[in-house]
């Protein structure tokens, strides 16, 4: 009797838990090699983009909280920053700083889950647990600013809500230092990891050229040998003030994209030691109209989020409320590659290259 | 040699162990909250202008302000605050000119019955007291009108006759010359 033969189809999520989030992808397998996959993304789609239409410029930054919520302090400077650039208004010295500190805070903290997510991914929840403790304590930083943890909603057109609340600096300077001696600690804990290594190294490879045809960003790029970053290409904010290096990786496999994540870390770290060593003082908020009229006309700017480059695009037509608003999201457009890069790995690895893009749902159904 | 880097790996959660905890035993034991923190909303009635800036303010339409007006004056006769759409982003209280509207330190916000998740923050009494308290001060504001009306007829009453009788003496000083 012969065996029959035939391809299986696998259901990956939307509710499992490597997929971080509602996310799912249709695996065609041929016995456990990937033949083809399918990414269906959309289980998160809330129409953010549509409701901004329905809300004034301000009323906008709660929801852009919801984008990436893993750094939503980034998804308000994205927003924030289009505003500004399509009213010209010019943002108070000391409100850039905060900004960049709290930013470069959020770009840890998503590194952190990035970093964390991606061992437990693989089987090591030790990593997991230790990278969240550290996030915690951004995540308590955040709270002393404004309230929240995790929706900030911190960043105002024309400047910030608040000033640094008392205390703020020393905590935040404490914690850098610890973070050093951490960062020392998740390699020791991940990275060094043989089995991780294994699991890791030269796991679905992406070549520089693809990536860049791909459109795609952030530390998935950089790890492909492409020395894209905003902060540097094309400085927005105060970043030129700052010694800062952008790390790079060569190999484009899943462990260049973790480890790149490591090291952006550290130079996120010198970032904020250098703007909280040289904070000046002064007003935290621009001098602006009371209702937020911008002319008509449209506006797209850029920053470096965690994830990659985040666009905001916006059209307005004159009147209190935005005629159009659009999000470029880096996860998703990151995303777009994926059926790509899983075929022919085991499906064992599609968890690993899923983990290694780093993607938040909140960002890519949007 | 294989093996090596789980063993570094090894010491370093070995190392921890001995470590204090980091986790806290949660009902019992509760972490400090920032003074920022936005936690349940709290109204101040007293406070309250009836402004309705705060139910501009709000992205998600969760609160609705009704008003009466007494005396033309405006007088909040209900103030509603639907938390379960709240976005906890704190553009009321940013936007409240009197500082009405405040977001305190409670977190715990599970409610037994879905109805109790709306928050009614005025009751009858409330108003009914700032109701009396503004006919009250617009009926003292009358008597003391009407008194100081009645002053003024009298001063100016006063003045006339002080004059007239200036005007009398000034003739006859005119006279006498």
């Amino acid at each position: 009797m012969a065996v029959r033969q035939e391809e299986f189809v696998l259901n990956m999520g939307p509710q499992h838990p490597s997929t971080h989030g509602v996310f799912r992808i249709v695996l065609t397998l041929d016995g456990e090699t990937v033949v083809k996959a399918d990414p269906v993304p959309g289980y998160l789609h809330r129409g953010i983009e549509k409701l901004a239409e329905a809300r004034t410029y301000t009323q906008v930054i709660p929801y852009t909280d919801r984008l990436d919520y893993l750094a939503s302090m980034l998804m308000n400077w994205g927003y924030v920053q289009a505003v500004e650039k399509l009213m010209g208004i010019e943002v108070p010295l000391r409100a850039e700083y905060i900004r960049v500190i709290v930013g470069e805070l959020a770009r840890i903290a998503s590194h952190l889950v990035a970093t964390g997510a991606m061992a437990s991914d693989l089987g090591g929840l030790t990593g997991f647990l230790y990278t969240f403790r550290d996030r915690e304590e951004i995540l308590d930083l955040f709270e002393m600013v404004c309230g929240s943890r995790l929706t900030a909603s911190y960043m105002r057109i024309g400047g910030v809500a608040k000033d640094l609340p008392e205390g703020f600096v020393p905590k935040a300077k404490e914690f850098l230092k610890k973070f050093t001696l951490s960062l020392a600690e998740y390699n020791g804990l991940i990275t060094g990891n043989e089995i991780f290594q294994r699991r890791t190294k030269n796991v679905g490879i992406l070549s520089a050229e693809k990536a860049v045809d791909m459109s795609l960003s952030g530390p998935v790029l950089r790890a492909s040998g492409v020395g894209h970053d905003l902060r540097k290409v094309r400085p927005y904010s105060i970043y030129p003030q700052f010694e800062f290096e952008v790390p790079l990786r060569t190999n484009g496999d899943c462990f260049d994209r973790y480890y790149l994540r490591v090291l952006e870390m550290a130079e996120s770290v010198k970032i904020i030691e250098q703007a909280l060593a040289s904070l000046p003082e002064g007003p935290v908020m621009a001098k602006i109209p009371r209702i937020i009229k911008p002319p008509a006309g449209e506006v797209y700017t850029e920053i470096e989020s965690s994830k990659g480059i985040m666009g905001v695009y916006i059209v307005s037509d004159g009147s209190p409320k935005p005629y159009r608003v659009h999000f470029r999201r880096p996860s998703f457009i990151n995303l777009g590659y994926l059926a790509e890069m899983v075929r022919g790995w085991k499906v064992a690895d599609v968890v690993a290259i899923l983990g290694s893009l780093d993607i938040v749902l909140g960002e890519v159904d949007c | 040699m294989f093996g090596k880097g789980l063993l570094k790996g090894m010491k370093i959660t070995m190392v921890r162990f001995f470590k204090p905890k980091e986790t806290v035993q949660y009902p019992e034991v509760r972490l400090p909250l920032p003074d920022r923190f936005l936690g349940k909303p709290e109204f101040y009635y007293d406070k309250c202008i009836a402004c309705n800036q705060c139910v501009a303010a709000c992205p998600n339409n969760v609160i609705t302000l009704k008003t009466e007006t007494v005396e033309k004056k405006k007088i909040v006769t209900q103030y509603y605050f639907d938390q379960q759409y709240c976005l906890f982003c704190g553009l009321c209280a940013e936007a409240c000119p009197k500082d009405a509207l405040k977001f305190t330190k409670d977190f715990e916000l599970t409610q037994y019955k879905r109805q109790d998740i709306k928050l009614k923050f005025v009751n009858p009494e409330q108003v009914a007291k700032k109701k009396a308290e503004v006919l009250q001060a617009a009926l003292e504001k009358q008597a003391a009108q009407e008194k100081q009306a009645a002053q003024e007829k009298q001063a100016s009453a006063d003045k006339q006759i002080a004059s007239e009788k200036q005007a009398a003496g000034n003739e006859a000083a005119a006279g006498v010359c």
